[in-house]
């Protein structure tokens, strides 16, 4: 038991409390976003499977197709070069340059990125333009990075999406933490519910009870992404303005471990599958992103990663002179130029975040430890509109925690039918899921508006469940393989997903007591 | 609290924020570089939401306004100097 003075007690629980609800309602389109995000490369799989045998890692032939293709590209657009594996096993093919802006002084990058089947190693699809031009065209993992997008910035323009999540990474910090001393018998009111007594009770058990197991969780994962929110927003412009003079190229160089041009004269580039099945049988599994510089020249240089294994924290990186194919060394996966306490810790982040070293396992119970934080979150909440219900301020203010909290995850739902039939009707599926991410969004706020909180919370929850139930549906329906090709082909993920969601759909639209609703006389008490 | 919650949230909000800047730039020029040479660098950029957050939590729960105020903005300006001197522009 935590002991603080009576003041002192006041005052933490006032943190507690104000920091939750300024923060609460982004922070919690933040969780959700990002507790379905720990999925993206599942949710982008199987939203838009290839045709034939699922591909993991670059297939053997890339390297003909590669030189082919860069015969193609103008040498502007060749000073970088990557590939990687991605959405359903497509193989995107990257060469960038710098193009002049119209801002004198300043350049953007350009370049030329072809889609590639990673089964054929046909060519599905050629893109020109600048970044986000080139990202816009990547529509297989359109819906996958519309969650990831939202989670990282609130699609924000950067930086200011990323010191934002920064901010409410701290607020969910300073919650948890404000949190384990107000909740002074921990132990004890871990284990409680009251389930005889009132539903305000039985709420605020439900909340402190969520609370008390996901705390250690909250605090990783608010400290992890305020972390990734900081440190290219923040942490790496004050390092390179502080240790390296301001000089951000040299700060991305040394931090990064960037590989300096020493000889331009030119020369062939090597077997680049010798390069890719090199680092998968050194690092023990298969190469997944390629990185080149300075290709075409006699001092080429090219960085393997590797995935991340089950039971391994991250993948590795190794280094090759490209022109020769040569083996150099194994590099840091992040920072450094050689293995480090500081690059140790900063690779930590990632999995800690992330949840992915364990394969679907940790996948599986960041996930649910994610959906704890988001009721944990939503619960405060309204809990903490209904102690001052009878305020009329405070009643809107629950309408819009209903409204956040009910009103989210439909929008989510309708934004993924949105992007199946936005690709099947051939209309640009950025915009469309936008359009229809808001326009759920109105609907949701037209529905608190217009009637009693409590009617329309149950609405959407049931709204949320049709929306879930018809998704495989819409997969199918929009040139999607039945469960049958799916899994004739390897592509479990098809079937899994779409499981996942029914059971979800129909624990929506499960019939439950209104006694066993727990918000309900509080949204009744301020409709 | 005796004086005015905006004095204190002024403190525990932009003025900690700043200070807890300046200590995570501050802090790489005296932090032992490692053998990659990046650890100087490294540990401030991860701690710096801890190191907000203390400060944060600090600036609310001290009793004494003045103390906390004197104890941040003194935080800050020894590693502005600092910054300062090695940038060039502090004697």
């Amino acid at each position: 038991m935590i002991k603080l003075s009576q003041d002192n007690t006041r005052r933490v629980l006032d943190i507690h409390g104000w920091s939750g609800i300024l923060l609460g309602l982004l922070l919690y389109a933040v969780i959700c976003t990002g507790t379905v995000a720990v999925f993206s490369d599942e949710i982008s799989n199987w939203s838009s499977p290839l045709s034939g045998e699922s591909v993991d890692g670059f297939p053997t032939g890339f390297n003909a197709v590669f030189k082919r293709l860069y015969e193609e590209v103008d040498p502007r657009w060749r000073e970088e070069v990557d590939a990687f594996v991605a959405h359903g096993g497509r193989i995107y093919l990257r060469f960038e340059g710098e193009l002049e802006s119209e801002q004198e002084g300043h350049h953007e990058h350009y370049g030329v990125e072809y889609q590639i089947d990673g089964n054929t190693l046909e060519v599905l699809k050629r893109t020109e333009g600048l970044d986000h031009e080139r990202a816009a065209a990547r529509e297989a993992g359109a819906l996958a990075e519309f969650f990831v997008d939202l989670h990282v910035r609130l699609h924000l323009p950067n930086p200011w999406g990323l010191f934002l999540t920064g901010v409410l990474g701290l607020g969910m910090m300073l919650a948890a933490l404000t949190g384990f001393v107000v909740h002074r018998h921990l132990i004890r009111e871990a284990f409680t519910i009251r389930r005889n007594k009132e539903a305000l009770l039985r709420a605020r058990d439900a909340h402190v009870i969520a609370g008390t197991w996901s705390l250690p969780f909250a605090f990783v994962l608010a400290f992890t992404g305020s972390f990734f929110s900081f440190a290219s927003s923040v942490g790496l412009p004050a390092m390179a303005m502080v240790v390296f003079s301001g000089d951000q190229e040299r700060a991305l160089a040394e931090v990064f471990n960037r590989h300096e041009p020493y000889d331009d004269t030119p020369a062939a580039l090597a077997n680049v599958d010798t390069m890719l099945a090199d680092a998968s049988a050194r690092g023990g599994a298969k190469a997944v992103f390629i990185s080149m510089n300075y290709v075409g020249r006699a001092d080429a240089f090219a960085r393997v990663f590797t995935q991340v294994e089950p039971g391994q924290l991250s993948g590795r990186a190794f280094d090759y002179a490209a022109a020769s194919g040569e083996f150099l060394h194994e590099n840091p996966v992040l920072v450094g130029k050689q293995p480090s306490a500081g690059n140790t810790v900063a690779a930590l982040m990632t999995p800690l975040h992330f949840g992915h070293f364990a394969g679907w396992v940790s996948k599986a119970v960041w996930f649910a430890l994610g959906f704890a934080a988001a009721y944990v979150t939503l619960s405060g909440m309204l809990l903490w509109t209904l102690r001052r219900a009878q305020r009329r301020a405070w009643q809107r203010m629950a309408g819009v925690v209903n409204w956040m909290g009910y009103g989210l995850p439909l929008a989510m739902v309708l934004t993924a039918h949105a992007y199946f039939w936005a690709r099947a009707s051939g209309v640009a599926v950025g915009s469309v899921q936008w359009a229809v991410f808001w326009a759920a969004a109105v609907a949701a706020a037209l529905m608190i508006g217009l009637g009693s909180q409590a009617r329309a919370r149950a609405w959407m929850i049931r709204l949320s469940g049709a929306a879930l139930l018809l998704l495989p549906l819409s997969r199918w329906l929009c040139d999607g393989p039945s469960w049958a090709s799916a899994l004739n082909h390897g592509q479990q993920v098809v079937v899994s997903v779409d499981l996942a969601l029914l059971v979800a759909g129909g624990f929506c639209l499960w019939p439950r007591s209104r006694r066993r609703e727990g918000f309900v006389p509080v949204a009744e008490a301020t409709s | 609290m005796t004086m005015r919650p905006w004095v204190r949230g002024v403190l525990a909000g932009p003025l900690s924020f700043i200070c807890s800047w300046l200590l995570m730039a501050g802090a790489a020029l005296y932090l032992p570089s490692g053998r990659a040479g990046v650890d100087n660098m490294v540990f401030p950029i991860v701690l710096f939401p801890l190191v907000w957050s203390g400060l944060f939590l600090y600036a609310l729960l001290e009793r004494r306004l003045g103390r906390g105020y004197l104890v941040i903005v003194a935080l800050g300006l020894a590693h502005a100097l600092l910054i300062a001197r090695h940038l060039g522009v502090a004697p």
